[in-house]
């Protein structure tokens, strides 16, 4: 087979388009042998502007039929395999689907991927492999799951909104699956051409970002697998070679323990995946809910059931003695960290969080109190209204000397909960009280024991809740 | 009008998590069904109810007090000498009189942090104040997640740990469809008596071989906030897993609903680390492959058969004899002939590592020479893609 075009040409797809479908019968039935001397047009569709494209054959079906260079394209997932071995797994469990009416390479739900013979012909194998580990991330980050629960989310249907979709999963994943051996191929969809940052999720380019003239990007269709919306070539979940969704869980599982066992050759992005594929993250608010109500509301404190008064059933069944349910406020404490490292709007929101809570769960306002504290601690302030905190501080911090405030206070506390960015000292025993640590998320610094600003990470007998 | 449109049918249809949900009351675990307000847990339970023909007790946990559950303190007579007797409430009474059914806890995540502790004796010990639950009676319970649950308590561990956890979404076709008239019916799960010591012997050694290869996994504390209120690993947890995978194998369930249900008893990790020990378990026997390669079944999926034959070579690193070597040779040629070379480059280096220097290449290996060629083009393709990262450099910035 003579030695493919270095460069491919632009190789858009139009989208969307009336995919043919594909012909009847077993797939690999080579049908006409190929002619040998002219090569087939490169890509039976044309870009959607820019090229003069050869006339647009009626249906790719009917051209002179290409056999795929299946070598090339198995060196090319060797390759991919080497450069990124930690998911060697997953690139070894698709399935490899020869069809000619699929544009270019596009994955399903069911970790089969579709292959265009014309597509493997035009690319060297090094981009190739390029847009071996594009496909597999697709399926590897759940896109089809998340484009369909986004697409429910939001009554997002229809072809703009599926281009949108796959144009977004495909951000998330070029930033920073591309370089180390891994050539960026031609046609990349990246952030950068509408001016966008990298490093942010499929959602969070849906949501802050129009997209909008990202109409002619040029673009891989991904299939099914990268948006969740079945192509007409796919074979659906009961044909051949599907991977059950055990079976899908179990290969991703494996892919995230192996990039979790070295860390440092992964880079930051499939670290993060890693860290998150089987449990994606819960909102803080939620969290912070519930473990300042599960402090607040544990036996000894908040409502709970007691003997000390009858119930009022009691009356109903004499000779038998029944709790009733009574209500011990809580004795909140907040301690905030306010030091110049947290800014204004995180504890605002943090704080009205709080309040908030704590109201909720019966605590009379006189009962929570904020001691705001940097590297002395402030005085003890009782909540009157939420939105009349008043802090002071600004300097460096030592939440030791807020703990001990709260601990001397008239009242001990019954909860403390604390608001930091994780930039102090921490008391060396555990307080005599439920302890709820809201901590400020701050960029994860490099893990060096020895640096003289190693950050300690909070005691294990405080509830930590992440916040942002 | 009421009448005609209380009217429903149902159909068989395959449904994954009725059926996790009938294979673990069918194996006695208490299970906790979690789930949004409305989204038919209760209806769900009905059907179960009438499926196994057992009388439904519902309970709702969040309305009642820990006495209805630890029993009434009755003060009689002469308390010193006769003590005070727990009287159980109604519903307990009624169920043991019953003998069978199906006791359901409902709203058990916004129950006080004391109904829940009494709930402890009832779930595991089976007991309500004085009396003893009989053995023929099922519990399942129902949660609603923290997420929606707006003033409600979360599950302590202890408590947590005694459910096999089930996440119930609902799903849109079967919601139409049964609002048209139709609702789903799962077959209830059929134990096959002559799969019964099999299928105990092989979950035994599924979860024993994993524990001995995974000791810190044996007891494991939910450490971070998202995880708490779930299922994770304890020995009893992991007792509870086996019980299911006992049941699971002799019904002849679908991975699916195994993996759900181990999910549901040890945890997301935990679960998925299990499952993946049950495929590599069911990997070809390396020894078998080598004692006949001519006629080696490997698995058709890649990672799986890479791995088949990774363990291929590994037998023969681990006892080196010639004509063991020459076999794993057969087999290498074998699966070239079945599936996709590239798979084979890995096993065929470390292989061809293993040679002593008196071992000549047997003659079926030149069949391999494809495979060479593979491999080599691979490299010079890493080779290009470095030269021509290091000559502009650009490709590898990251933003």
């Amino acid at each position: 087979m003579t030695d493919p075009a270095k460069r491919p040409g632009p190789r858009p797809v139009p989208y969307p388009q009336p995919y043919p479908k594909p012909g009847p019968g077993p797939k690999p039935g080579p049908g006409p042998k190929p002619v040998s001397g002219p090569k087939p047009a490169p890509g039976p569709h044309p870009s959607p502007a820019s090229v003069p494209a050869p006339a647009p054959s009626p249906r790719a079906a009917s051209g002179p039929a290409l056999p795929l260079d299946r070598e090339k394209l198995l060196a090319a997932r060797l390759h991919a395999v080497r450069v990124r071995p930690y998911l060697a797994d997953a690139l070894f469990a698709l399935h490899v689907v020869e069809d000619r009416s699929v544009p270019t390479m596009a994955v399903d739900a069911y970790w089969r991927v579709y292959v265009s013979p014309a597509f493997v012909a035009l690319l060297p194998v090094e981009e190739l492999a390029g847009v071996w580990v594009h496909e597999v991330s697709h399926l590897l980050r759940d896109h089809h799951g998340r484009g369909e629960r986004h697409a429910r989310e939001h009554e997002a249907y229809g072809p703009g909104e599926r281009l949108r979709q796959n144009i977004a999963a495909d951000f998330e994943i070029n930033d920073d699956i591309y370089g180390d051996g891994l050539p960026r191929p031609a046609g990349a969809a990246m952030p950068g051409m509408l001016g966008l940052s990298g490093g942010l999720l499929m959602e969070e380019y849906l949501r802050t970002s129009s997209l909008s003239g990202a109409a002619d990007l040029a673009w891989l269709d991904c299939g099914g697998g990268a948006d969740g919306h079945a192509r007409p070539w796919e074979r659906g979940p009961d044909g051949a070679h599907g991977l059950s969704r055990q079976q899908r869980d179990a290969v991703r599982f494996r892919v995230a323990e192996a990039i979790r066992g070295r860390p440092g050759t992964a880079p930051q992005g499939w670290r993060r995946w890693a860290e998150q594929a089987f449990h994606p993250p819960q909102p803080w608010r939620q969290l912070l809910g519930a473990a300042v109500r599960s402090a607040v509301s544990t036996p000894g404190t908040g409502g709970d059931h007691t003997y000390r008064r009858p119930s009022r059933r009691s009356a109903g069944v004499p000779g038998v003695v029944l709790p009733s349910l009574r209500r011990t406020p809580p004795r909140v404490h907040v301690v905030i960290d306010t030091s110049g490292s947290v800014s204004d709007a995180e504890l605002g929101s943090a704080l009205l969080e709080v309040a908030a809570i704590s109201r909720a769960v019966g605590g009379r306002r006189d009962l929570v109190s904020v001691i705001s504290c940097d590297a002395a601690a402030g005085i003890a302030v009782p909540v009157c209204r939420a939105e009349g905190i008043e802090l002071v501080g600004g300097g460096g911090t030592d939440l030791r000397s807020g703990f001990a405030r709260a601990l001397r206070s008239h009242h001990r506390p019954d909860v403390i909960v604390a608001f930091t960015d994780g930039q102090t000292p921490w008391p060396s025993a555990p307080p005599p009280c439920r302890t709820v640590v809201g901590l400020f998320r701050r960029p994860a610094p490099a893990d060096d024991e020895e640096d003289p600003f190693h950050v300690p990470a909070p005691p294990a007998w405080a509830r930590v809740v992440t916040i942002g | 009008m009421l009448d005609i449109l209380r009217t429903t049918s149902t159909e068989p249809r395959p449904d994954e998590q009725l059926e996790a949900l009938m294979l673990a009351v069918a194996a006695d675990l208490p299970v906790l069904l979690w789930g949004e307000p409305g989204i038919g847990k209760t209806a769900a339970l009905t059907q179960l109810a009438a499926c196994l023909d057992l009388p439904l007790t519902t309970v709702i946990a969040s309305v009642h007090e820990p006495s209805d559950f630890s029993g009434l303190p009755i003060v009689g007579e002469d308390p010193e000498a006769r003590g005070v007797p727990m009287a159980p409430p109604r519903w307990a009474v009624e169920l043991v009189r019953a003998g069978r059914g199906l006791l359901f806890l409902d709203e058990l995540s916004t129950a006080t942090p004391a109904v829940q502790a009494a709930l402890l004796r009832v779930v595991l010990e089976r007991r309500v104040g004085a009396l003893r639950l009989p053995p023929a009676v099922r519990i399942v319970a129902a949660a609603n997640p923290r997420a929606s649950a707006a003033d409600g308590w979360e599950l302590s561990p202890p408590l947590a740990n005694r459910f096999v956890h089930l996440y119930w979404v609902h799903d849109p076709d079967v919601v139409v469809r049964g609002l048209g008239g139709v609702w789903p019916r799962a077959e209830l799960p059929r134990l096959a008596p002559e799969r019964l010591p099999e299928a105990a012997e092989f979950a035994r050694r599924a979860v024993c071989g994993f524990l001995l290869a995974r000791p810190t996994l044996i007891h494991r504390l939910p450490s971070t906030e998202t995880r708490r209120g779930g299922a994770w690993p304890s020995p009893r947890s992991w007792e509870a897993a086996l019980t299911l995978l006992a049941f699971g194998t002799a019904a002849g369930v679908s991975r699916d609903v195994l993996a759900l249900l181990v999910r549901g008893a040890v945890g997301d990790g935990p679960g998925l680390e299990l499952l993946a020990h049950l495929d590599r378990m069911e990997l070809p026997d390396p020894e078998e492959l080598l004692a006949d390669p001519v006629a080696a079944g490997l698995p058709e999926r890649g990672d799986l058969r890479q791995a088949a034959l990774e363990s291929v070579v590994a037998a023969v690193g681990a006892r080196p004899r010639r004509e063991r070597w020459e076999a794993a040779w057969a087999v290498l040629a074998r699966a070239l002939e079945t599936g996709a070379p590239d798979l084979l480059v890995a096993p065929a280096t470390a292989l061809a590592a293993l040679r002593r220097d008196d071992w000549e290449v047997p003659e079926g290996v030149e069949r391999l020479a494809g495979v060479i060629g593979l491999a080599r083009r691979a490299d010079r393709s890493v080779r290009r893609a470095e030269s021509a990262q290091g000559g502009h450099g650009s490709a590898g910035v990251r933003r």
